[in-house]
């Protein structure tokens, strides 16, 4: 064959062999799995109460004020993505009130086109999609078949759909039901649910994609009574969950080939004759639980030594991944120490960390003692975004986990309090300014990224409002997140940074197995600082001022100016008096005292103090020599400034860096040109 | 092989031997690419040079300081400064469509093309070439739109599949496919465009039609030599920004700028190069003899008229 019909055969061959490459390989992910049996499900018995169990926590006693204990026995059907289940629930009234309804999240039913979730999500935007059009694969559901109340007999018929936050019918994503006996304060109930719940393909953390499956929010969870009512939000679009602690009994039945994966301790595995098997978990101390399987994780296993004892690190990595699975246990580890030693110790036995499967929106999430990361088949080590994602997730053990806030009401608590908390964690492990990216002689701190996470939203929301309230989830991500962060790192500049770690760790201490409110923290660092902070935390956290400083002019000039003579100006006369003027500006509505450094040319610098009252002020001075540059924030601690610019203004121009920016533009335009004429003429 | 050789070292030689085309278009693609970049770095200037934050981006390059940049309202839009630069980027284009003939010409040339004769063929080309870029174009777009079009595909079904770095591997395959295609028809329309200006060729569908006969008759020389100059631009590209990171110290301006405009410099040779070797072909297969008939004997001289047989010269006889 000649040369040439081997070149024009080439293309030609490669499109079909590499359209039945993909074809199989297609097939072969989307090939529908073996079915397990449905497994009996089962029923507690005996005299009502919550064990006492500590198999799950390095603590001989219950570390919290057990509220709940869920008995769940679930059969995963791989190939409809759908989960049957029982599900036995006890609860302990400790509201000091009789209780007569209870409300439930079915938070799956989030998953359908015309609840709050997706109508929220449309407008407002979402972190996966944007629901421009409705696929059926989109759809999630949460179905109680019957529910049972101990003593009360069957309750299904009373169960209906509520809206606590909105007016939408259409929502289900919260049930209710009347008993028709109170329930005593101090007195247990044990509910009886069966239930039906199907995962759309991966939202918001939760179902499946290809042949994996992530369990979140998939059962049937109780509100929590809170403040004299129950609370018990629809899921939102920006909002993430609330619940009880209490302990976990759950039954999972998979394909014998999936491996998997949960929160708590893996307390047992027996293989089907249905070539199913059966793992079950245990979880104390904990206020939720997840799950995942895939037929294809590897796991490594290793063991971290707590203060509280010894903490097995399970990590299930994606094939391709392999190389990276050393860099997820080191920085599972580095967090685990920084954790323990600057905010409290981790009480649990085990901490599962998934790699998710690759494309699927089940990345970057935390559930008790169960976290996902976020990775790449490529992922050079001087970008360091597993590092990121897994200690983000790690530390929402302690801000979500343990100290377990509404994240519906103050989502700031868990998201934003943990962000400031890896900005100081990765800043320690990875440096302050290279902790996401160090690469090429390209940087990017953590704390810089969550400054500029808020600065493009600073004006739209206060920190302190219900997640669901926020103008657009940019905002919701901007402010919850970046602003708090950003905040927090400021208010060490006013209460020092020793005086702000141990407020932290006073407020981990105090408050880990309870459910604190925004004042509680804000008090917790009042005390520990021994201020009085109202005027930042009103400014910061409960409204939403800007903060843009800015130097407005520099000027020098000879004090006897009048008897220059033609030339001598800009003679260097180092005898020469100067008077030289500063001027500041607060140019928007937060006021907050800041340090000014001026450097004269003759190399001395004077440190100003403003209190920042006034619109604007200035400072004289009259010297042997002229101003050469003024710097408001000269030890960059104040993170909440909208524009960085103009905290400085230098009286001579110093061009290099738009020299340098212009350099790039210039050989990206001759590239660009170069590319295009070669192909084109 | 031989043949193979011959191509890209007679096209090397009339590279070489005409370089000063390759430092006006390196010069031209300079004062372009300064003219787009002149709102950008305006835009740039306005921001950084009274600000003391500018250190960060000069001492290193913290890509924070670059986001903020371009997030102020001062700077203004990126559209500002990307359409100006998009804009002389097909300005260098139109450029290089234009006095691309004189350099064919030059090329074939034996000697030094005088300055006249290259904008004389520059000139005489211009409609030629654009009605050679149209056609050009047509084809090119649309086999790339069908090549592109069913990477698309293939990009979109690879993900079904739980071999997570099939996507990739499709994904540069693809690449490797729809490069290999569209340099074939590159060639085609550099060999007609070699035909039109060297044979002065006025009907442009002929210079296609020949381009296209002997592109396919020749396929596998021609499609290796422009492969391997290809293969060298990419290393020119890759040891250029190597250098520039590892030699370069982040304050230093003037090295940067330099090292990039050497690697700029550098990176346009290839496509000369392959210039060289479509004018090489050229004169060694798509040239046809034409005998011109003897002129009448001048009154009053005894030297009989010569008759003129173009040759195809061997690319070692033809001259700077």
């Amino acid at each position: 064959m000649k040369i040439r019909w081997m070149i024009v055969f080439f293309p030609v061959v490669s499109v079909i062999v590499l359209s039945l490459v993909v074809q199989q390989h297609a097939a072969k992910g989307a090939a529908p799995q073996r079915t397990a049996s449905v497994a009996s499900p089962s029923v507690s018995s005996g005299a009502l109460t919550i064990p006492d169990t500590t198999l799950a926590i390095n603590s001989t006693l219950p570390m919290s004020q057990r509220v709940v204990h869920y008995e769940i026995d679930a059969k995963y059907d791989a190939s409809n993505h759908t989960v049957d289940a029982t599900e036995v629930l006890t609860y302990h009234n400790l509201t000091g009130q009789a209780l007569d309804h209870f409300p439930f999240h079915l938070y799956q039913n989030a998953f359908q086109p015309n609840s709050t979730f997706v109508r929220e999500a449309k407008v407002a935007g979402n972190r996966d999609t944007g629901y421009e059009k409705w696929e059926s694969k989109e759809y999630g559901s949460e179905d109680i078949k019957s529910l049972e109340v101990v003593g009360q007999g069957d309750l299904t018929s009373k169960l209906q759909y509520i809206q606590p936050d909105d007016a939408n019918k259409d929502d289900k994503t919260v049930a209710d039901v009347q008993l028709s006996k109170p329930i005593a304060p101090g007195a247990y109930v044990q509910f009886k649910i069966t239930f039906q719940t199907k995962f759309p393909e991966t939202q918001a953390r939760s179902g499946w994609k290809r042949d994996f499956v992530l369990g979140g929010q998939w059962f049937p969870k109780v509100g929590v009574w809170w403040h004299g009512a129950w609370n018990c939000h629809q899921y939102h679009a920006m909002t993430e969950f609330f619940a009880d602690f209490g302990v976990y009994d759950v039954k999972l039945t998979v394909p014998q080939f999936e491996v998997v994966g949960a929160s708590g301790v893996r307390v047992g595995e027996v293989n089907n004759p249905d070539n199913t098997k059966t793992v079950a978990y245990h979880g104390d101390d904990i206020h939720d639980f997840a799950w995942t399987a895939s037929p294809r994780y590897k796991v490594k296993e290793a063991t971290y030594q707590g203060q509280m004892g010894p903490v097995q690190m399970r990590i299930l990595m994606q094939p391709a991944h392999g190389s990276q699975a050393e860099r997820h246990e080191n920085i599972l580890r580095e967090s685990l120490e920084h954790f323990e030693s600057w905010y409290g110790p981790y009480p649990y036995k085990t901490i599962t960390l998934v790699d998710p499967e690759p494309d699927s929106a089940a990345g970057g999430m935390e559930y008790p003692t169960f976290i996902t990361g976020d990775t790449n088949w490529f992922m050079p080590k001087g970008l360091a975004l597993p590092e990121l994602v897994v200690e983000h997730e790690f530390g929402h053990q302690y801000w979500y986990g343990m100290v377990a806030t509404n994240e519906f009401e103050d989502a700031w608590m868990d998201e934003g309090i943990n962000s400031y908390t890896e900005v100081k964690v990765l800043d320690s492990i990875l440096g302050k300014n290279t902790s996401i990216l160090n690469l090429a002689g390209a940087t990017l701190g953590e704390r810089e990224e969550q400054r500029l996470g808020y600065i493009g939203v600073a004006d739209l929301d206060p920190i302190a409002q219900k997640a669901y309230d926020y103008y657009s989830y940019n905002s919701y991500g901007g402010i919850t997140y970046g602003k708090t962060a950003s905040v927090l790192l400021t208010l060490e500049s006013i209460i020092g940074e020793d005086t702000m770690a141990q407020a932290m760790h006073v407020y981990f201490m105090k408050y880990r197995f309870t459910h604190p409110t925004k004042e509680d923290f804000l008090k917790t660092i009042e005390e520990v600082s021994g201020k009085d902070l109202r005027w930042y935390f009103n400014q910061a956290f409960y409204g939403s001022p800007v903060m843009d400083y800015k130097v407005l002019k520099v000027e020098s000039f000879p004090v006897n100016w009048y008897e220059d003579k033609k030339g001598s100006r800009d003679k260097d006369d180092k005898n020469t008096v100067h008077r030289s003027y500063v001027w500041l500006q607060r140019m928007e509505d937060f006021v907050i005292p800041v340090d000014v450094e001026v450097k004269f040319d003759n190399g001395e610098k004077v440190r100003e103090h403003w209190d920042g009252v006034s619109r604007w002020t200035k400072f004289i001075y009259e010297k042997k020599a002229k101003v050469e540059s003024a710097e408001i924030d000269p030890d960059h601690k104040i993170q909440v400034d909208r524009n960085d610019f103009n905290n400085s203004y230098t009286a001579e121009e110093h061009p290099k860096a738009g020299y340098k920016l212009t350099n790039y533009w210039v050989f990206i335009t001759q590239l660009l040109g170069q590319v295009v004429a070669w192909w084109a003429v | 092989m031989a043949e193979h050789r011959g191509l890209l070292g007679g096209g090397w030689e009339r590279m070489r031997h005409n370089k000063r085309y390759v430092v006006w278009f390196y010069g031209l693609n300079l004062a372009l690419a300064w003219l787009g970049a002149a709102a950008f770095g305006n835009q740039a200037h306005e921001i950084l040079d009274h600000s003391l934050q500018a250190n960060r981006l000069v001492h290193g390059f913290d890509i924070g300081v670059l986001i903020e940049m371009f997030a102020r309202p001062e700077f203004g839009s990126t559209m500002a400064a990307e359409a100006p630069a998009a804009h002389f980027a097909l300005l260098f284009l139109i450029a290089t469509a234009l006095f691309l003939p004189g350099v064919l010409q030059g090329y074939a040339s034996t000697f030094r093309l005088p300055r006249d004769d290259f904008f004389r063929a520059c000139g005489r080309n211009l409609w030629r070439f654009i009605r050679l870029m149209i056609v050009a174009g047509i084809v090119m777009g649309a086999v790339a739109a069908a090549l592109f079009g069913i990477h698309g595909l293939l990009e979109k079904k690879a993900p079904e599949s739980t071999n997570e770095l099939l996507l990739f591997e499709v994904r540069v395959a693809g690449l490797v496919v729809i490069f290999l295609v569209m340099t074939g028809l590159r060639i085609w329309f550099d060999l007609a465009q070699a035909d039109v200006v060297l044979s002065d060729q006025r009907a442009v569908r002929r210079s296609i039609g020949s381009g296209f006969r002997h592109a396919w008759r020749d396929l596998g020389s021609l499609l290796g030599s422009y492969v391997l100059i290809t293969i060298v631009a990419a290393i020119v590209l890759v040891a250029g920004l190597w250098a520039w990171m590892k030699f370069v110290p982040p304050a230093s301006v003037l090295g940067a700028v330099l090292v990039s405009q050497l690697t700029l410099l550098l990176l346009l040779m290839p496509r000369f190069w392959q210039r060289g070797v479509a004018v090489t072909y050229y004169l060694q297969n798509m040239v046809e003899p034409i005998a011109v008939q003897p002129l009448t004997p001048v009154p009053g001289t005894s030297d009989p008229a010569p008759v003129v047989v173009i040759p195809s010269a061997p690319p070692e006889t033809q001259g700077a």
